[in-house]
């Protein structure tokens, strides 16, 4: 296995744009998300829903990054980021939220102030 | 399509159901289902288990539950699969390890029996009931089963076995309980005076 990560250092996970999974992911390394993702997503690092992707699950990670579109409740323990052009609905909790000029935004917002 | 394969890391696990209609190599842990219209790729160290639908099936790691593949499956010499398999072309290496039924011939009807069972449910242990019998090799020229293959299945079966022992327990359970208070009574009405006594005593 050693050597599969050498010869591929982002040995991450992706979902590729045509997957589409109904479960659960749960990980320790980061996630990153082209495709579609139902049910629940709870990794040790972070968590990528790119553009064109969607994700319909309730995330916990250190930092997630949307591109795409995500329903669901967000718990970042260090950062959540909505780039422009992204779309999320849902309760976002995290000590850092950035929302880009362009985001759309639907939900509580919970800094832990 | 994808300019990003798809990718289940090694310190990662899905459970539930995965589609799609490309590639998906796995380095991790899938548990539920897997349904692709292209390539699994189950690498060394990495565990599905899962009812497999695909076109084209490797397997380095470890599978357990009912293989479909449309087009081909290759066990390498580091695979442990247990479960039934359906493909019309099946290759074996040295050192792989298989239990199950190996079925050369008609796809649909096992890929019909597959797609008709629920996701969540222990496919392995069921399996790994009804067809305790070992394999039946496949005759086919296509099909390159060494000698060797057939000898190490009994010591590697543990290791893909180890990997369902709650789906066992769970097979195993049912009949449990049953033994459990007539062992109970047995032990009371043979525990001998002294046992009572000292029990008293304390």
């Amino acid at each position: 296995m050693a050597k599969e990560k050498d010869t591929k250092p982002m040995a991450n996970t992706v979902i590729g744009s045509s997957i589409v999974i109904d479960g659960e992911i749960t990980g320790e390394e980061p996630l990153t998300i082209l495709g579609t993702v139902k049910g629940k997503i709870s990794v040790a690092q972070s968590v990528a829903v790119e553009a064109g992707a969607t994700v319909e699950a309730d995330v916990e990670a250190q930092t997630v990054t949307v591109s795409g579109r995500l329903t669901g409740n967000v718990v970042a323990r260090e950062r959540l980021e909505l780039k422009p052009e992204s779309k999320m609905v849902g309760d976002a909790k995290s000590p850092r939220i950035v929302i880009a000029d362009g985001a759309g935004f639907k939900g509580n917002v919970d800094m832990d102030v | 399509m994808a300019d990003k394969e798809t990718v289940v890391g090694p310190e990662t696990r899905i459970s539930g159901e995965v589609r799609g209609e490309e590639d998906l190599i796995v380095r991790g842990r899938i548990d539920g289902r897997v349904q692709l219209t292209q390539t699994l790729t189950v690498e060394k160290g990495a565990t599905v288990q899962a009812d497999v639908d695909v076109r084209h099936l490797v397997v380095s790691g470890t599978v357990v539950g009912t293989i479909v593949a449309s087009e081909s499956v290759k066990l390498t010499s580091t695979a442990r699969v247990v479960g039934d398999l359906a493909s019309p072309r099946v290759m074996m290496e040295a050192g792989a390890a298989y239990r199950g039924r190996v079925d050369m011939g008609d796809i649909a009807a096992a890929r019909a029996a597959v797609s008709s069972r629920a996701v969540q449910r222990p496919a392995a242990s069921e399996k790994l009931a009804i067809h305790p019998a070992p394999p039946r090799m496949a005759t086919a020229a296509k099909a390159v089963v060494s000698g060797k293959a057939a000898a190490p299945v009994a010591p590697a079966v543990p290791a893909a076995r180890s990997t369902i022992p709650a789906a066992a327990v769970g097979a195993l359970g049912p009949a449990s309980p049953p033994a459990f208070p007539r062992v109970a009574g047995a032990m009371g009405a043979m525990s001998p005076a002294w046992a009572k006594k000292k029990i008293r005593r304390r």
